[in-house]
C-alpha cells in the first residue's frame, strides 16, 4: 500500500513536470513527507498539492525548499529556568477566533484556562482578516472534514451570535454563470448541495436579476444558497474572548509559545516568553504558525502553507447599485486567484469584493498587491458593471489563509505528546466552522481525558458596549444623560464617541493599541480611514491609560504610532493648543 | 434648544474658515440669532493647525497665520449680539426640509431652522483611495493629520519622511517636519507638474534643499508593524508606473498630499445636487444650493487653494442667507458653462436678476501662458479677460459685473472657455 502511494506521487510528480528536481517521498502510514529542492515557491506548493490531494495520505510534511521560500524565525527558545508563569488544566495556544471561542466553550466547566496569544490583542490573525462570511458548505468537498463542520456551524451560529451579542445577518447567497456552457456546474451544485442536506435552488437568470437589479444582464444562470450568510470576524473573535474572561478564563496576551516539556511523553508545561505555564492539556490553535506549535512536541505532523486573501471595503454610503445577497461567479476554467470571492455587504453595511487567493511563502506577507487589486475590480466590476468601485473605495487588506497541504482541516490529538490537541488548518470556512469546531474539540478534549464538570456559574450571554450611531433618538439621549462623553464625537465618519472609546478601554480584554480601538468601536474604519480621528484617539489613549501619547502603538511593540515628542512640547511639556 | 427657538436661527454647520466669516457676515446682515455649530474643542478649524504664515494677504492685505487669521474673525463673533458658538458639537443628520440633528455633550439637539450655511471644508484622501499597495504599517498619515499632530498634539510622527503628493498641506510639512529635525528625504508627484502653489515650491521645498521628483508614483509599501520603506516608480506614458525603474526608499513615514474632497454626506442626505466636478453642491452666486433655505460655501463647495477664496465665498453665502430671508427670490435661473481647458467652475448656477458682482471662481485642467478666459451667450461673447499664465492649483477669481448679465435670460447658458494659450508642460 505505502509503495504504491508513493508511486502514485512519483507519478504525479513526472507529469506536472517536478521530475526533473530530485525529490524525496517518504511515507508511513499515510503520513507523507516531502523534500528536496526546486527552483521556486509555486512548485513547492504545487509538490504538496499533488502528494497531499490523495485520498490515502492523513497529513503532509511538506521539506521541499526553493530560492524564495521564507522560512518563518526560529521559535525563541524555550528557557525552562524562567520560572512558572501560572498553573492551568489546560491551555488554549493562540486567541483567534478559533482560540477564543475554545476557551469559551470549556470555560462552561470548572477548570483553569489559560488563553495564550502572542499579539497585543485577540484575533491579529485571519480572525481580523476575512470577509466575515458564514459559508453555507455548498463549495466544500463532500464528507470532508471543513463540510461537515461549515455546515453544522452555519447551523449552529445564529445562536451563537444572539448569545455574544455579535451581528448577523443571513444574506444569502446568488452564485451565477456568465457563459451557457457553465450552466451545468450549477445544477452540479444544486446536487452536491441536497447530498450535503444544505438548501440550494437553481434559478433562472431572470428570477436572478429581479432579486438582483444591479446584476449584469450578460449572466446566463444562478443558484440562490439562502443560508449563507455574513458576521463581523472581529467582533465575534473580541465576543467569545470576553465571554471565555467573564467566565474565568486568564488571558496572556504579548505572549509566545516557545515549547513544551514532557514526562514520559505526557505534556507537563507549555513554555512561554513569559514563564511556563503548568498543564496537563493543551490545545494549539496558532494559526498560520500552528504546525510550528505543533512540531514543538519533537517533530513536524504536518505543514500550513500560507494563502493570502485580498479584500477590497467600500463605503457604507455607496450602496446604490450594489446586490444586497451575496453574489459569486462560477466558470470552468476562470481566474485561479479570485475563483473563491465574491462581492457582499458586510454586518456594518460596507460592499466588500474578494478575497483573491495567492500562494505565498511568508506567513506574514499580508501586503495587498496592485495585482490583486487589479483582478478583483477586473472581475467584480464585470458581474455589477453599474458600481464604480474607485469611486466607492474606502480601504483593502490582506488575511493568510492557513491551509494544510491536504487542504482540510486538521484537528487530531498530537501523535507525539499526549495531552496536546492540534485545531490546525483552520482555513476557509473555518469561521462558519468555528461553533462546530469547539463541538468536536470538546469531544475529543474528554477522549483525551480532560475531566470536565459543569460550571453552574456559567454564564453564556455577553452584551456588547452601546454603540451610539445605531441606537435610536431615546437611547441616545439616556445614554448622554447617564455619561456626557456619549455626546463627544471622536470619529466623524462612523459617528464614534468619546464614551465608547473609554468603554472599550475597560472592557473584559484588555485594550492597549489604536487597531484594537478600531476594532471595538470602528473609530478610524470609515471614509476618511482615520485622519480626523487619529490625534483625537490618541489623546484619549494617552489619557486613560497614562502613558505618554508619543509611547502609544498601532498594534503592539514594533508599531509605534509617533516617535518623539516635538520641540516645543519637549520644552514645555504641553501642546500650544492645549 | 427648543426646535420654536431655532425657527428663528440661521445656523452655520461648521466654525473653520468658511464657517467662521459666514456667520459673521449672515449675524451683520441678519436680525436673526445665528448658531454656529463646530465639532471641535474650538473655533478656527484646520486654520488653528497651520502656523505658517500666508494667510490673508487678499482679505486683510497682510500675510497671517492660521491662528491670526481666525481670530480676526473669532474677535467679532464675539461681539455680535446675535451670535451663538456650539463646539464640541457635531451634526449627524440634515433633511431636505432643513430638519438637523446636532449632539454634544449636553444632548441630542433636533433644529428645524430658517436659513442653514454648510461649511463643513474636506477630508484627505487616504493612501488607499490614492490606490497605494503594501502593508498595513503605522506611520503612514494624511498631511493634515500630521500638521494636527505636530503643531497642536505636540507629537512627531516620525524622523523619516517622504512626502507623497505636492499639495500645499505636504509642501508645507516637509518644511515643518525638517524644523523640527526630522529628515524628509523628498516629495514625490505623479503628475508631471508641482500640485502645490509656487510659492510653497520655492519656500518649503527649494529652501530647505528637499528634492522634488515629478511624474513620480509610489507602489508599495514596506513594512509589517511600522513603515520602514516606500517603494517609487516613475510614472510611465502607458498610465502605468515604470517597474523596471522601481526603487526602495527606506523611510519610517509616509506622509500623503494627494487630494482633498469636499465633505458632503450632510448636502447628499439633504438631498442637495452635487456637481460631478468640484464634488461639492451645485449652487448660485448667493451659494443657495438647490435645496430651498440651504446655502453652503468654502471648501465644502469646491476645494479653494486660498482661505481668502474661502472667506469671500463664505460672506456671499452669509449675505445670501440674510437675503433669502428678507423673502426676495430669484426670478430665474441661468447656468455658466465649463468649456475648452476648463474643468470646474463655481458658481454653476446665475439667479437672476442678478443684483450684485459676481464672484465666478475657476480651475484650469491644463497649465497654458497667454490665454484669453472668455464668457460668452448664445448671441455672443460678454466678457474676456487676458491671463499670462493659468495652472491647476491656482484657482481664477473674476469679478463680473453685474451689468453683463443686463441680456441674460433665465433658461440661458453662459459658456466659459479659455482660448488660444501654449500648454506650459511643467
Amino acid at each position: 500500500m505505502s509503495k504504491t502511494l508513493k508511486a502514485v506521487i512519483l507519478e504525479l510528480f513526472t507529469e506536472n513536470g517536478l521530475d526533473q528536481y530530485d525529490l524525496n517521498i517518504q511515507e508511513s502510514s499515510g503520513i507523507v513527507t516531502l523534500s528536496g529542492r526546486v527552483d521556486r515557491w509555486d512548485q513547492v506548493v504545487l509538490a504538496g498539492h499533488l502528494a497531499g490531494g490523495l485520498s490515502g495520505v492523513k497529513s503532509l510534511i511538506n521539506r521541499v525548499n526553493s530560492p524564495d521560500s521564507i522560512l518563518p524565525p526560529d521559535p525563541v527558545k524555550p528557557d525552562p529556568s524562567s520560572g512558572t508563569l501560572t498553573r492551568a488544566d489546560l491551555v488554549i495556544i493562540g486567541a483567534g477566533v478559533v482560540g477564543a471561542a475554545l476557551a469559551r466553550e470549556f470555560s462552561r466547566f470548572k477548570i483553569r484556562i489559560v488563553l495564550l496569544d502572542k499579539e497585543s490583542d485577540v484575533g491579529c490573525g485571519a480572525s481580523k482578516a476575512n470577509n466575515g462570511m458564514v459559508h453555507s458548505g455548498i463549495v466544500q468537498e463532500p464528507n470532508s472534514l471543513r463540510s461537515r463542520l461549515n455546515v453544522r456551524g452555519n447551523e449552529l451560529y445564529e445562536e451563537v451570535c444572539r448569545d455574544l451579542d455579535v451581528p448577523f445577518k443571513r444574506c444569502g447567497l446568488l452564485t451565477v454563470v456568465f457563459r451557457e456552457e457553465d450552466l451545468f456546474l450549477l445544477e452540479l451544485t444544486q446536487a452536491r448541495g441536497e447530498a450535503a442536506g444544505i438548501p440550494v435552488e437553481v434559478i433562472s437568470r431572470e428570477r436572478a436579476l429581479e432579486l438582483e437589479p444591479s446584476l449584469s444582464p450578460d449572466i446566463k444562470g444562478a443558484f440562490l444558497a439562502p443560508s449563507t450568510a455574513m458576521t463581523s470576524p472581529y467582533k465575534l473573535t473580541v465576543a467569545y474572548a470576553e465571554n471565555a474572561v467573564m467566565n474565568g478564563v486568564n488571558l496572556y496576551l504579548d505572549t509566545a509559545v516557545t515549547g513544551f516539556h514532557s514526562e514520559n511523553g505526557r505534556l507537563k508545561k507549555v513554555y512561554t516568553t513569559r514563564g511556563a505555564v503548568e498543564t496537563p492539556f493543551c490545545i494549539n490553535a496558532a494559526g498560520i504558525y500552528a504546525d510550528r506549535v505543533a512540531a514543538m512536541a519533537g517533530k513536524e505532523e504536518f505543514t500550513l502553507h500560507p494563502r493570502k486573501g485580498e479584500l477590497i471595503l467600500f463605503d457604507s454610503a455607496h450602496l446604490d447599485n450594489h446586490p444586497r445577497i451575496a453574489t459569486g461567479v462560477l466558470a470552468i476554467g476562470q481566474d485561479p486567484y479570485t475563483k473563491g470571492g465574491g462581492t457582499m455587504i458586510t454586518t456594518e453595511g460596507n460592499p466588500e469584493w474578494g478575497p483573491t487567493a495567492f500562494e505565498v511563502p511568508d506567513r506574514e506577507d499580508t501586503a495587498v498587491t496592485a495585482d490583486g487589486l487589479d483582478r478583483i475590480i477586473d472581475k467584480f466590476s464585470r458581474l455589477i458593471p453599474d458600481y464604480d468601485p474607485h469611486k466607492a473605495l474606502i480601504t483593502f487588506f490582506a488575511g493568510l489563509r492557513a491551509a494544510t497541504y491536504t487542504e482540510d482541516f486538521h484537528i487530531r490529538p498530537s501523535g507525539q505528546l499526549n495531552g496536546l490537541l492540534n485545531v490546525a488548518g483552520i482555513q476557509s470556512p473555518g469561521l462558519a466552522a468555528v461553533p462546530a469546531i469547539t463541538e468536536m474539540v470538546l469531544d475529543l478534549a474528554g477522549d483525551m481525558g480532560l475531566k470536565l464538570e459543569e460550571n453552574p456559574a456559567f454564564q453564556p450571554l455577553r452584551k456588547s458596549p452601546p454603540r451610539f450611531r445605531v441606537l435610536n433618538l431615546k437611547a441616545r439621549k439616556k445614554l448622554i444623560g447617564e455619561d456626557h462623553r456619549y455626546g463627544q464625537i471622536v470619529c466623524r465618519c462612523e459617528q464614534v464617541t468619546e464614551g465608547e472609546v473609554i468603554a472599550a478601554l475597560n472592557r473584559p480584554v484588555p485594550v492597549t493599541t489604536l487597531d484594537a480601538i478600531k476594532r471595538r468601536t470602528r473609530a478610524g474604519m470609515g471614509r476618511c480611514q482615520g485622519s480626523f480621528c487619529l490625534p483625537r484617539l490618541a489623546l484619549i489613549m494617552a489619557r486613560e491609560l497614562g502613558v505618554p501619547i508619543h509611547k502609544l502603538t498601532k498594534s503592539g511593540p514594533g508599531s509605534p504610532l509617533f516617535s518623539r515628542p516635538t520641540k516645543l512640547e519637549a520644552l514645555t511639556g504641553e501642546g500650544d493648543a492645549r | 434648544m427648543k426646535d420654536r427657538h431655532a425657527r428663528e436661527a440661521i445656523v452655520v454647520i461648521g466654525g473653520g474658515p468658511a464657517g467662521l466669516a459666514a456667520a459673521l457676515a449672515a449675524a451683520c446682515k441678519s436680525r436673526l440669532k445665528v448658531i454656529l455649530i463646530e465639532r471641535d474643542r474650538e473655533l478656527g478649524g484646520i486654520l488653528n493647525q497651520c502656523v505658517h504664515d500666508g494667510f490673508g494677504n487678499f482679505v486683510f492685505g497682510e500675510s497671517l497665520t492660521g491662528p491670526e487669521y481666525a481670530s480676526r474673525f473669532i474677535e467679532q463673533l464675539q461681539s455680535a449680539p446675535n451670535l451663538e458658538v456650539w463646539d464640541n458639537t457635531a451634526v449627524i443628520s440634515l433633511k431636505g426640509d432643513r430638519t438637523l440633528t446636532a449632539v454634544n455633550r449636553s444632548g441630542i439637539h433636533r433644529l428645524k431652522p430658517a436659513a442653514i450655511i454648510l461649511a463643513m471644508g474636506c477630508r484627505e484622501r487616504s493612501r488607499y483611495q490614492a490606490f497605494l499597495p503594501g502593508y498595513r504599517p503605522a506611520g503612514v498619515y494624511t498631511a493634515g493629520t500630521v500638521q494636527r499632530l505636530v503643531n497642536m498634539e505636540g507629537v512627531m510622527p516620525g524622523e523619516k519622511a517622504v512626502i507623497l503628493g505636492s499639495g500645499d498641506i505636504g509642501l508645507i510639512m516637509a518644511r515643518r517636519l525638517t524644523l523640527e529635525g526630522a529628515e524628509v528625504l523628498g516629495v514625490y508627484e505623479i503628475m508631471n507638474r508641482p500640485g502645490g502653489l509656487t510659492r510653497n515650491i520655492v519656500q518649503c521645498l527649494e529652501d530647505f534643499n528637499i528634492p522634488l521628483f515629478l511624474s513620480h508614483q509610489a507602489t508599495f509599501l514596506h513594512g509589517k508593524k511600522r513603515l520602514e520603506g516606500v517603494s517609487i516608480a516613475p510614472y510611465g506614458s502607458s498610465g502605468k508606473p515604470d517597474l523596471q525603474k522601481e526603487k526602495r526608499i527606506e523611510c519610517d513615514t509616509l506622509i500623503l498630499s494627494v487630494g482633498l474632497i469636499p465633505e458632503n454626506e450632510l448636502s447628499r442626505e439633504a438631498g442637495i445636487e452635487i456637481d460631478p466636478a468640484t464634488a461639492g453642491p451645485v449652487v448660485d452666486q448667493d451659494m443657495a444650493t438647490g435645496v430651498e433655505g440651504i446655502f453652503a460655501c468654502g471648501n465644502v463647495v469646491h476645494v479653494s487653494d486660498l482661505v481668502d477664496h474661502v472667506t469671500l465665498s463664505a460672506q456671499a453665502a452669509g449675505r445670501g442667507a440674510a437675503r433669502y430671508l428678507s423673502g426676495r427670490k430669484p426670478a430665474g435661473k441661468a447656468l455658466f458653462k465649463a468649456g475648452t481647458n476648463i474643468a470646474r467652475l463655481v458658481p454653476q448656477v446665475l439667479s437672476l436678476p442678478v443684483e450684485d458682482k459676481v464672484d465666478l471662481y475657476i480651475r484650469v485642467s491644463e497649465p497654458a501662458e497667454y490665454v484669453r478666459i472668455a464668457i460668452s451667450s448664445e448671441s455672443g461673447e460678454i466678457y474676456n479677460k487676458k491671463e499670462r499664465i493659468v495652472r491647476p492649483p491656482e484657482m481664477i477669481h473674476l469679478q463680473l459685473e453685474k451689468e453683463l448679465f443686463q441680456n441674460t435670460g433665465g433658461g440661458d447658458s453662459l459658456f466659459v472657455n479659455l482660448q488660444g494659450g501654449e500648454a506650459d508642460g511643467g
